[in-house]
């Protein structure tokens, strides 16, 4: 495996991909691909477009068959257990993949009935909490994006499925949308355990809810891990903007480069262990109004990941 | 075979019918043409125009060799009656039989190419539904709606034939033997026939236009029949029918097996989603 050990992520993966390989009409679209995800925990499959997040999670669905490599999601092998997979499974697709002119409601029914849903209240209860209830009697062909969105999210729902795969499940939204959707998804997997692999481009909407990160490029898995874990391997040095009333003379400050910027300084240091000495030191003659790791993002370390590749 | 599964997806695509437009346009307006004007028009004028009159020696004869080769026992008294006879009795069922293969032609190419264009082909292959289900489903689905409208047309058909001819004949002529052949036998399996050949290509082909261009040459057939019949070549009584309807149930065995081997979801996920 190209990504990072992860305690424990062997014994207990939902999630188990080996050297999976996938070409359409000899052009390959997956490389060898490896990736674990450990049960309960949602993990971010981040990478430009045209990576093959999308054909894999069609794979891992058994909707595509991959050339070669072995696959077991929750102990089954999607080509030949395809539809226990998909039954235990919910799926979020860019197109959303809901009848224009059924519905909310009607679609919400019609999906209840492929996927075995009897709790009559299971539909009531999603519509409540994705604050579509006053509109379940339209037509999903007069919906907004974002209110097919969450339609297709209660879809994935419905059934409350062991996994989750969302594939960028935030396009479409807006701010308070997009807030809304990924706080629900969040608070879901806290409370019922679901695995939740999303795929997205917009990194900064990742950080905060998944728990490691797999990065996608040039049709493989390239690094996968969780924030510290890449942050460890990723992050050399650290690079901190302080608000202060300091003006620069010289471009070291205690030894470190520096540089100053708008109502403050940036400075390069080897570790997080010397911000408290640099501050303490500064903190001595002059204000200091606000410190901050700047390097140490999901984004910069994405950046980081696909240099070490090119 | 899940028959939740099932019931839900048919009833989902009989729904899907009703609320487009343009399907259901043609679901009324085909059988209005085939079995309200067509019939109307020939009795009607049969029974308006001295069709004696305006016909030579050369018509009578040929109308009296196409009788002669029907089995018929029934007797003529003018030359209207056998105009209005061969024609309700052979030259209209082969036309009558446009009607299963429209409806059902634009149902199946709506049903699958429809889903696929709509965008939720994708959800069905993302769910558990298994491609035999899928594919069953929507050959109930499109056999239904033009098995129904296929009877409609029937019974609208017999009103206006035993409305209209009822003055000419002075007797119910409606329907003959050769019209229950087409009705319990030929037009059962003319729609599935339709319906399957339909599934097949729309679920290789990407577009609605393809699948219905593609399709339309299952009426080739149809208008060879209507040419052979109006030529003198033959004429379809019903024994033929009942033999074409078997020929057509072969036929159909072969094409469910045919879609049943090569439904594999893989396949169909890259034609129709890649």
């Amino acid at each position: 495996m190209r990504g990072l050990s992860q305690g424990g992520v062997g014994v207990n993966s939902i999630i188990d991909v080996r050297g999976v390989s996938k070409a359409f009409q000899g052009q390959l679209v997956l490389t060898d691909v490896d990736f674990k995800v450990e049960a309960g925990k949602i993990v971010g499959l981040l990478g430009p477009n045209g990576a093959g997040k999308t054909t894999f999670i069609r794979i891992l669905n058994g909707v595509l068959k991959a050339d070669s490599g072995s696959i077991r999601i929750m102990g089954h092998n999607p080509i030949t257990d395809g539809d226990e997979i998909r039954a235990s499974s919910g799926i979020v697709t860019e197109s959303a993949g809901l009848y224009h002119q059924m519905s909310g409601r009607e679609n919400l029914d019609f999906f209840a009935d492929l996927y075995g849903v009897t709790d009559q209240n299971q539909i009531a209860r999603l519509l409540e909490l994705f604050e579509l209830s006053g509109h379940e009697n339209k037509p999903v062909g007069t919906y907004s994006t974002g209110m097919k969105k969450r339609l297709a999210l209660c879809k994935a729902l419905l059934h409350n499925p062991k996994i989750l795969f969302l594939d960028e499940p935030t396009n479409g939204l807006d701010p308070d949308g997009i807030n809304m959707v990924l706080s629900y998804l969040k608070k879901y997997n806290q409370e019922t355990k679901t695995t939740v692999l999303i795929c997205s481009h917009v990194l900064h909407q990742l950080e905060s809810i998944c728990d490691s990160f797999a990065f996608m490029e040039n049709h493989t898995i390239i690094e996968q891990g969780t924030l510290s874990q890449l942050e460890q391997k990723y992050v050399t040095e650290v690079i901190v903007r302080i608000g202060t009333d300091l003006v620069l003379k010289e471009t070291k400050i205690l030894g470190y480069d520096c540089k100053p910027i708008v109502d403050g300084i940036l400075v390069t240091l080897p570790s997080k262990t010397e911000i408290s000495t640099l501050l303490k030191k500064l903190l001595q003659q002059h204000q200091v109004h606000s410190v901050e790791i700047v390097n140490n993002n999901l984004e910069s370390i994405y950046f980081k990941v696909r240099e070490r590749v090119r | 075979m899940n028959k939740r599964i099932l019931k839900a997806m048919i009833k989902k695509d009989l729904r899907d019918i009703y609320r487009t437009n343009t399907l259901l346009t043609t679901i009324i307006v085909i059988p209005i043409v085939f079995s309200v004007l067509f019939p109307t028009l020939l009795v009607g004028s049969s029974l308006l125009f001295d069709i004696e009159k305006a016909v030579g020696n050369d018509v009578e004869k040929m109308l009296s060799m196409f009788l002669s080769q029907t089995n018929n026992e029934q007797t003529f008294t003018n030359i209207e009656q056998q105009i209005v006879y061969l024609f309700i009795n052979y030259l209209l069922p082969s036309l009558f039989l446009l009607v299963p293969i429209i409806t059902a032609s634009v149902v199946a190419a709506n049903s699958f190419v429809g889903e696929k264009e709509r965008r939720t082909l994708e959800s069905l292959l993302f769910s558990p539904v298994s491609i035999k289900t899928l594919f069953l489903s929507k050959t109930i689905a499109s056999f239904i709606p033009s098995f129904l409208v296929s009877v409609t047309s029937f019974i609208l058909c017999g009103i206006i034939i035993n409305g209209l001819g009822y003055q000419l004949f002075g007797e119910i002529i409606f329907p003959s033997s050769n019209w229950v052949a087409l009705i319990i036998c030929l037009s059962p399996m003319v729609i599935l026939f339709t319906v399957l050949l339909n599934l097949y290509i729309s679920s290789r082909v990407k577009t609605y236009q393809e699948a219905q261009n593609m399709s339309g040459i299952i009426v080739l057939p149809v208008i060879a029949l209507i040419v052979g019949q109006v030529s003198g070549l033959f004429l379809v009584g019903a024994q033929l029918t009942l033999i074409i309807a078997a020929v057509i149930l072969v036929v159909n065995v072969v094409l469910l097996l045919r879609i049943t081997k090569l439904s594999d979801r893989h396949i169909l996920f890259e034609k129709q989603i890649h």
